[in-house]
């Protein structure tokens, strides 16, 4: 057992109102620079969507993430010998076109126009040339479903859905949508970390965190193609890679990250998990069917006194197993089993996990919240308005059961708190739907008080960082303190 | 012939003393006139671009020599007659200077030029290009040594390489050096072609030809091709790299064909073509 310590994420798709605060307040920390216009760290899509960039999750275009090919595991975009005929070239790249041209507004006009017939306009200009643009695109044109016979119709996970179902979900007046914020997944398996030709990534030890060294960057670009969720941006100004890097300086010094912090739905929960990095190869290979359980199997539990031993052994501070022993994100992940990696069939084994929403039911006939015949308890969940097929495909590989149990869980609480607090929920039905959905009356509380009560300090189980003993590890640290500090920063500007 | 061994000069000096004025000339020197004489002077083979050397001295007295040797083209330019008729023998062609020329380094030459004068042949006769008739088998291995189908025993390069001539297919000769269809009429006639071939003197070609001699039947044959294309009347091409040009496109454009099939999975672009599609 080779114990780590990570810190992941859970992102609470019920709660989340897509109102891309948390995009804003990344954006205003680290992506307002020139080279990083275009680059959302942090962005929402509406789902069904097509993403940023546009259809992101294809990876026959854009070659992300990892297969299996004869039984070991393999970069779809580059290898060894295949870097050989993309080495000047990387084709499997998105272009500007498919991210979009960021603009702003020549706002001095509104006041230093001249006196005429009509209003001043502020014109709309492009970031990197400085001409006048006619607007396409942007990071979120298909927010709320905007442009949906371009953009939502060609979500990725629509495809191989039977047809029926495809139809429904754009049925007029019965759309349903929902939001998913996504930031960099920090994976175990990182395959923009693997691709890298320079050895300009890497994976923090003590925190898991994915960075990209600024010194180091070559501009080749893996990273970019290799990223399944394209995660990783091209600094044209820099010439170098950027990526989110979980606002590592706040959690050095024991705050949330900027976009956990702003977060307006409270959707978000940080905390680190124990895992075992020695399977890590194993359960990267697995069926795609059986990805989510072996993901789990990877998670310890840091109350076993034998995971703890062996944490300790290893070296992380017993403060960081303590923390862990706290962490929400544990709960949702490993306790619960609620919360779901986003598209396991990467095989980067994403750090940060998703509570599938729940949705309208496709009915509207009936006019009644809970339908009381005792064989269909679940139906609101089987008859939502985004098909459980869907939802597997971005949440479980395709393994409808494992979302199928995270939603009849969900429901189960709403039952239960329903008959709690309104009274038009007999208790018997509640009770037999939380046994149903395999949860404990207790369990059912710890997951309402979470997900409905938590406050800043429940939500953001910080480990301490240790930073000092990482350095450590390194070099003397006496060393680095004299070098860093005063003085001034390197800017990595091209010549 | 090999030059007489140094161990054998004092002999020479007691059986001829008295008969020659030269004593043996040393093998430094017996290098610097292969170096720097022999690819435009024979001595006793006749002329080749520049006159024979044979018993030079009994033509112009050594001052004037060392003079000439030292600067040929100052020579011309004072308007002395017999340089001017060096000239127009040669064609216009004026005598390199010898790099880093000393005078006692003209009059080493010029006493081995004596001295090979007095032999019966010397070995700076040239090469002795056979008199006899030519055949059209000679005019066949001449076309193919020129178009490097058949290769120069020593090494030489084929003369398509630099030289084009009427008739070839394909991409056509070389452009760096002159057209040679009517290289024949041009240097008027057999000897002074074949002299020509046997030690060619231009800046370009000799240093390689020095290294690479043509062998005497190589010269005859190419002497004999070459007379043909001459004696065909044809008009020489002028230098033409249009067909070059022509073929480095093509084979880009091929070359791009191939590529684009190689690659024909590519990654191209993903938005542009939904949003094409939705306006269908």
């Amino acid at each position: 057992m080779d114990v780590r310590s990570q810190v992941s994420m859970v992102f609470h798709l019920d709660k989340c109102i897509g109102c891309h605060t948390c995009s804003i307040a990344c954006k205003n920390i680290w992506t307002d620079r020139e080279g990083t216009e275009y680059m959302w760290w942090n962005n929402v899509e509406t789902k069904p969507g097509a993403g940023y960039p546009t259809r992101w999750e294809d990876q026959v275009n854009y070659k992300g993430g990892w297969e299996v090919h004869n039984g070991k595991l393999r970069l779809k975009s580059t290898g060894p010998g295949r870097v050989v005929f993309n080495m000047f070239h990387n084709p499997s790249m998105p272009s500007m076109e498919d991210y979009y041209e960021p603009w702003t507004y020549r706002f001095q006009d509104l006041f230093n126009g001249p006196e005429a017939e009509d209003q001043p306009t502020a014109m709309p200009v492009s970031m990197i040339t400085g001409e006048y643009l006619d607007i396409e695109s942007g990071p979120n044109w298909d927010d709320d479903l905007g442009g949906s016979p371009v953009y939502a119709e060609n979500d990725v996970n629509l495809e191989g859905l039977p047809a029926h179902v495809r139809q429904q979900m754009f049925e007029i007046q019965r759309l349903a949508f929902f939001y998913i914020p996504r930031i960099c997944n920090h994976c175990l398996n990182p395959a923009c970390v693997a691709s890298c030709p320079s050895g300009a990534l890497y994976k923090r030890g003590e925190d898991g965190i994915v960075l990209v060294n600024q010194k180091r960057c070559r501009a080749w670009r893996s990273c970019i193609s290799a990223c399944p969720y394209k995660k990783v941006y091209f600094n044209w100004s820099t010439g170098k890679s950027e990526k989110c890097i979980l606002c590592y300086p706040r959690v050095e010094t024991g705050q949330a990250p900027a976009c956990f912090h702003s977060c307006v739905g409270r959707i978000r929960y940080l905390g680190n998990l124990l895992y075992d990095a020695e399977k890590i190869p194993d359960v990267a290979k697995l069926d795609e069917y059986d990805l989510v359980d072996g993901f789990r199997n990877l998670i310890l539990d840091p109350n076993d006194p034998e995971v703890e031993a062996a944490a300790l052994e290893n070296g992380i501070p017993s403060s960081v197993v303590e923390s862990a022993k706290e962490s929400p994100v544990y709960r949702f992940v490993k306790q619960w089993k609620i919360a779901l990696p986003l598209h396991a069939e990467f095989r980067t084994l994403p750090m940060l996990f998703y509570v599938p929403p729940l949705s309208p039911v496709i009915s509207s006939s009936n006019d009644q919240a809970v339908r009381v015949e005792s064989d269909q308890l679940f139906s609101d969940v089987e008859r939502a308005r985004i098909p459980m097929e869907f939802l597997s495909k971005l949440f479980a590989a395709g393994n409808t059961g494992k979302v199928r149990y995270a939603l009849r869980k969900q429901y189960a609480v709403r039952l239960l708190r329903r008959h709690l607090t309104v009274g038009d929920v007999p208790e018997s039905l509640a009770k037999r739907a939380l046994a149903e959905a395999d949860c404990s009356v207790e369990e059912a509380d710890q997951i309402y008080r979470l997900t409905s009560l938590a406050n800043f300090d429940q939500r953001f189980i910080i480990p301490p960082s240790q930073r000092e003993q990482a350095i450590e590890a390194m070099r003397d640290p006496m060393k680095h303190k004299q070098e860093s500090g005063f003085g001034f920063r390197e800017a990595p500007f091209r010549v | 012939m090999k030059p007489v061994p140094l161990y054998l000069s004092p002999l020479l000096f007691v059986l001829f003393g008295g008969v020659l004025q030269a004593q043996a000339p040393s093998e430094d020197t017996y290098e610097l006139f292969k170096l720097s004489c022999v690819s435009c002077h024979t001595i006793g083979g006749g002329a080749l671009v520049g006159p024979d050397l044979k018993g030079v001295e009994e033509r112009q007295d050594r001052a004037w020599l060392l003079a000439f040797m030292e600067n040929p083209q100052g020579v011309i330019d004072s308007g002395d007659p017999y340089a001017l008729r060096l000239l127009r023998e040669s064609k216009g062609q004026v005598m390199t200077q010898i790099p880093n020329y000393t005078k006692a380094m003209g009059e080493k030459l010029l006493d081995l030029i004596a001295f090979e004068s007095e032999l019966e042949k010397s070995q700076f006769a040239g090469l002795q290009i056979s008199e006899r008739p030519l055949t059209q088998e000679d005019v066949d291995l001449g076309k193919a040594l020129f178009e490097g189908g058949e290769r120069f025993q020593n090494g030489a390069p084929s003369c398509l390489s630099c030289h084009a001539v009427h008739g070839l297919t394909g991409l056509g000769g070389g452009q760096l050096g002159p057209d040679l269809t009517s290289v024949y009429a041009r240097l008027e006639g057999r000897k002074p072609l074949a002299s020509w071939l046997s030690a060619p003197p231009s800046e370009v070609m000799a240093p390689v030809f020095q290294k690479h001699p043509l062998d005497g039947e190589e010269v005859l044959a190419l002497v004999a091709f070459l007379k043909e294309t001459a004696e065909a009347g044809h008009e020489e091409a002028p230098a033409n790299s249009f067909p070059f040009v022509l073929a480095g496109l093509g084979s880009t454009a091929v070359a791009f064909v191939i590529l684009d099939l190689l690659w024909r999975n590519r990654y191209r672009a993903t938005r542009k073509p939904l949003v094409e599609k939705s306006k269908r």
